[in-house]
């Protein structure tokens, strides 16, 4: 198989994987998410609940087309933005000083507090999401 | 110039982007996100309203309906009889910039690290008065329902905080010796 090949192949499964992972846990913590969203102080209240309800669900839907390999060209662009927001909360409230759980995995159990290391490890997943855009989306097949 | 020309050529061959696909895609997926979402919390038994309120005041209220909301007057008079202890909520920073007298730092960022040592000799029927800056925080409120769950019985809240206090023109204490 080209390396190429497998390469993306790997990249879809790891970030497949992750937002399946991260959206499943919270589905199934609705209350917790949402105060996990409400912590971030970003959203204002109108909005806490329904992000709770419907973003894992985004989590949920693009880890399975990720893995599945279905409509890649959306599915890998909006998995960037996705990220992309998560590392911008972060940074923001790590740039203001608020210390909050970050609720990226788990809304439940007691994560450590965001810092440079959550940043980093979300990085690291949008390296493969950007790799996936250049391969899947920008490439030609 | 040739060589150039070859490369721009098969740069442009090479990459594509469909602009109006990934925006159909998107939005699909998007709307596809919305109805799984709102029907998964249709259906399940601790479901969550479309709009919670996530107010201050709405924070304040205990499982079984009692209001943690305690006035100005009534703290200003429990600190006149010395009957309540008040804890400050900020940073210590803060609380070393100006604090209500003989109250005790616990910072809420920080509470898994002090609670133990902050409250090991306080009873658990002590009235306990949590506050933080004004109406805007609610670090007060958050410390206030863990002083509760951690069996501190008559834990309140003081909403307007140290604003009102500094406002009000009461005595102030400076340093960080009560804690």
């Amino acid at each position: 198989m080209n390396p190429n090949r497998i390469l993306t192949l790997s990249a879809r499964f790891v970030l497949g994987g992750v937002f399946v992972y991260a959206g499943f846990d919270k589905i199934l913590h609705p209350s917790a998410f949402a105060e996990v969203v409400y912590n971030y102080k970003i959203l204002p209240d109108e909005l806490i609940n329904l992000t709770a309800i419907i973003l894992p669900c985004l989590e949920l839907v693009l880890g399975t087309f990720l893995i599945i390999r279905f409509w890649m060209p959306g599915t890998v662009v909006m998995s960037n933005l996705v990220l992309i927001t998560f590392i911008g909360a972060l940074v923001f409230n790590m740039a203001r000083g608020l210390d909050v759980n970050c609720g990226c995995f788990s809304a439940t159990a007691v994560e450590s507090s965001m810092n440079i290391l959550t940043v980093l490890r979300d990085t690291s997943f949008l390296t493969i999401a950007v790799y996936l855009l250049y391969s899947c989306v920008f490439h030609k097949n | 110039m040739a060589i150039f020309r070859s490369i721009k050529k098969n740069r442009v061959k090479t990459y594509k982007f469909n602009y109006s696909q990934v925006a159909w895609q998107a939005c699909a997926m998007f709307a596809m996100s919305i109805l799984l979402g709102l029907a998964i919390n249709q259906f399940r038994p601790d479901r969550l309203p479309l709009l919670g309120d996530w107010s201050i005041k709405a924070k304040l209220v205990t499982a079984n309906g009692d209001r943690l909301e305690i006035s100005f007057e009534e703290a200003e008079k429990l600190f006149m009889e010395k009957s309540a202890l008040f804890i400050d909520a900020r940073s210590m920073d803060d609380y070393a910039n100006g604090h209500i007298p003989g109250a005790r730092s616990l910072p809420w960022h920080d509470v898994d690290r002090w609670f133990v040592e902050v409250t090991e000799d306080i009873s658990p029927d002590t009235l306990i008065i949590t506050y933080c800056e004004d109406i805007t925080c609610d670090l007060s409120c958050d410390l206030a329902l863990f002083l509760l769950e951690m069996g501190f019985k008559n834990a309140r809240v003081l909403l307007d905080g140290w604003a009102v206090w500094l406002k009000s023109r009461l005595p102030v204490e400076k340093g960080n010796d009560v804690s």
